[in-house]
């Protein structure tokens, strides 16, 4: 580039850097000092891939609806890494103004002030109450008699099935619906009528070197026994070995190679049922979006209930306040208004599988007639969460215990007893140590 | 430097007192040399002094990394470490890695720059390809052989079935996954090895050669008789490097086994940072690096006493 004649080589350079520096000044003011009043609210969430788009078009949406706020939105990879940064933002004191949380790491965090609790009035001001969630789903926010997070949502373990396939198969109803099967053995059965259609496998599911996966499926399973596993601080845990047994075996019975491969891993599965291969998969409802967007003829469904009590392994995607060393109150009543902005408008959450916490939304003629949403819905009333404990939740290394511990058992057939002693021994361990957040024992 | 200086001495002592004439300019000497030092020396006491001293007082500790605790518990966080099991499997899993992966890591590297050194056609490509693979990130590689090792799809299974063989498991099987992370690190790592013993080979004086064919030597003797012995001090140093790189063990096994805890891999390295940063336990991870630490300071005493002995004899 040429400087202008009328200046020297110094005075454009000097121009051109304090040109630039203004720029990129204004590029980092906050956008209320563009001429908006609006407050930027910090929003640190996890969500990415599929989920993370449409979380961005929530936020859009929410910023364009009114003139108070803005959400300025921090994308973090999701696990370790976010619950760390979280972590210690909180410890600090300058933590964003609102973030997500899975619901099952709460308890963890709680005792350690890293969350500051939610008051209940002003949530009710803003229509959001007991009484616009699932019992469950509501009672999972609550830590030692205090709400600490607001979920957005439940993203339940469902069943997909390819409609083409089990329609030849004979599995549907006059509906469309995948016929009920109520133990064990009706389920195989049904399996197997599929694996007689598919060009591939009965069912696609996959664990390999993936914990949340075998968690995912063994703890519905095992809770349709009626049961749950007890972590009890500084005591040994609470498991129905037998029945604990029982399910891994059914799992077994599952991975024979002719129901489903014996060695998949997650991408594969996924891939396995998106490409019409097998009749069935099982996986989180955030793949929802995966199988719309590979053309796939499908419903979906909860997993069959083979023990008696309808239970579906689930996590909630949930609003939490970091501590905030010094809150200022505007800002937070801002935040709560966001929450119950979002909450209301979470229809566009829905559409990417997830099934939204607030009532009015799932109990609306619209959300009935989004399928196959509507067809699993009634998994927000069954959810089963985490056994509540310090090291316990998504991202946590609890679920790639157990994923060390069963293996195995899954793969290579070896004996289930063994595999759930194990597990238990190193339970065990993590419940003899203290609580990081609370090391002294001092929370209640 | 030193014509300043003395030029300085000169001049200052033209204007005065003995005392300034000697010390003056070394004081100025000195002062540049500490400026010259002192961005490193803040660095190194910041990033690795600090560090070293708050992590051994963290390790008497129960901090978290939550902000909580704080309070000094003694040697709670020792005695725990090593009455845990796990942490002496990550040990144990580190120690084997090490032994694993050390012996094709220096075999491989010595026998590849024995091949480019006795001069095979295109040569520059030999050197591009062994070296390449050092250059890519752990995340690449990782990536790489989590496809290569896929049960399904993967090239690895797709061989063992041409053979007649059936498919493996790799990464999942506890009896493969430490094996095909041994794979991936040599294929990965190999060329700095590579690369050490060439530039050592290359340092071998032509005449030794020269003189050993006429004697009538052949290939095989010249390199068992000329080579290997010369290069004595190289494989030493690249031995010492390799042990301590292949205790650091961590980045592809996490990531090629995607954060699994297994039994079977879980490194050392792995354990801390899962005390640290997944159980937020800062106190007790501490713990757990300074008995690793103990570790590397055993290998490399022992590793000092071995040189020594091979010197004195």
């Amino acid at each position: 580039m040429t400087p202008p004649p009328d200046l020297t080589r110094r005075q454009f350079l000097t121009a051109a850097s304090l040109l630039a520096g203004t720029a990129a000044l204004a590029g980092c003011a906050p956008a209320s000092a563009s001429g908006s009043t609006a407050q930027t609210l910090q929003f640190w969430h996890l969500l990415s891939g599929g989920d993370g788009v449409t979380m961005s078009q929530l936020l859009d949406a929410a910023n364009a609806a009114q003139d108070a706020y803005r959400i300025r939105p921090t994308v973090l990879a999701w696990g370790t890494p976010y619950y760390t940064k979280l972590a210690m933002a909180g410890a600090g004191g300058r933590a964003p103004d609102i973030a997500i949380m899975h619901a099952t790491r709460v308890a963890g965090w709680a005792p350690g002030g890293l969350l500051d609790d939610w008051d209940l009035d002003r949530l009710a001001e803003l229509g959001v109450d007991e009484s616009t969630f699932p019992a469950p789903i509501w009672q999972k926010g609550i830590v030692g008699g205090r709400r600490f997070s607001v979920a957005l949502d439940a993203h339940p373990f469902v069943l997909m099935f390819n409609t083409d396939i089990c329609d030849a198969a004979g599995v549907l109803d006059s509906d469309g619906r995948l016929k009920p099967a109520s133990t064990p053995e009706q389920f195989l059965d049904q399996l197997r009528e599929v694996g007689a259609v598919a060009g591939g496998h009965a069912l696609s599911y996959g664990y390999l070197g993936d914990g949340a996966q075998m968690w995912r499926l063994f703890y519905g399973l095992y809770a349709q026994h009626g049961m749950a596993i007890d972590l009890p601080v500084g005591g040994e845990m609470g498991i129905d070995r037998d029945a604990a047994v029982e399910t891994l075996m059914f799992m077994q019975s599952l991975l024979d190679g002719e129901i489903a491969a014996a060695q998949n891993d997650y991408g594969t599965a996924i891939a396995e049922f998106a490409t019409g291969e097998s009749g069935m998969l099982m996986t989180g409802v955030w793949e929802l979006r995966t199988m719309q967007n590979a053309g796939l003829p499908f419903d979906a469904t909860m997993i069959p209930t083979i023990y008696g009590t309808p239970a579906v392994y689930a996590d909630s995607h949930s609003f939490v306040l970091p501590h905030q060393a010094d809150a200022d109150a505007h800002r937070r009543d801002l935040t709560y208004r966001f929450v119950a902005d979002m909450l209301q408008g979470s229809f566009g959450w829905a559409e990417a599988g997830h099934i939204p916490a607030y009532l009015p939304v799932t109990e609306s003629s619209e959300y009935a007639g989004l399928l196959p949403q509507a067809h699993y819905a009634e998994a927000a009333e069954h959810v089963v969460y985490d056994p509540e404990a310090w090291f316990t939740g998504s991202g946590s290394n609890f679920q790639g215990e157990f994923g060390a511990a069963v293996q195995g058992v899954l793969l290579s057939g070896d004996d289930p007893g063994a595999a759930i002693d194990r597990f238990t021994d190193r339970v065990n361990t993590l419940l003899a140590q203290p609580n990081p957040a609370d090391p002294e024992g001092r929370w209640q | 430097m030193t014509a300043i200086a003395d030029t300085h001495a000169v001049v200052t002592g033209r204007s005065g007192g003995a005392a300034l004439r000697t010390t003056g300019p070394a004081r100025h000497e000195q002062l540049v040399s500490w400026a010259f030092l002192a961005p490193f020396l803040i660095a190194f006491v910041l990033f690795l002094v600090w560090p070293i001293v708050h992590g051994v007082y963290l390790s008497f500790t129960d901090q978290s990394l939550t902000g909580q605790g704080g309070g000094f518990v003694g040697f709670a966080n020792y005695a725990e470490a090593l009455g845990d099991p796990v942490m002496w499997q990550s040990l144990w899993n580190t120690v084997w890695f090490t032994v694993l992966s050390t012996v094709p890591l220096v075999v491989l590297a010595l026998l590849m720059a024995a091949l480019v050194d006795r001069g095979l056609p295109g040569q520059w490509l030999w050197r591009l390809s062994f070296f390449m693979p050092y250059l890519l990130a752990s995340t690449v590689i990782s990536q790489i052989w989590v496809w290569i090792f896929n049960p399904q799809i993967g090239a690895a299974n797709s061989i063992l079935e041409a053979v007649g063989l059936e498919p493996i498991a790799w990464l999942q099987n506890p009896d493969t996954n430490m094996l095909s992370i041994v794979i991936a690190t040599v294929w990965w790592t190999v060329g700095f090895n590579f690369l050490l013993y060439l530039a050592a080979m290359q340092n071998i004086p032509s005449q030794q050669y020269e003189a050993a064919s006429l004697d009538g030597a052949g290939g095989w003797r010249q390199f068992w008789s000329i080579t290997l012995p010369q290069l004595g001090p190289a494989t030493v140093l690249i031995l010492i490097l390799q042990i301590l790189a292949s205790l650091k063990l961590f980045d592809q096994a996490y990531q090629m086994l995607g954060g699994v805890a297994s039994d079977t891999t879980r490194s050392i390295v792995q354990y801390i940072y899962e005390a640290g940063f997944v159980s937020y336990r800062f106190g007790f991870s501490a713990a757990i690096s300074y008995v690793f630490f103990a570790l590397i300071v055993i290998v490399g005493v022992a590793q000092a006493v071995v040189t020594r002995r091979k010197k004195e004899l």
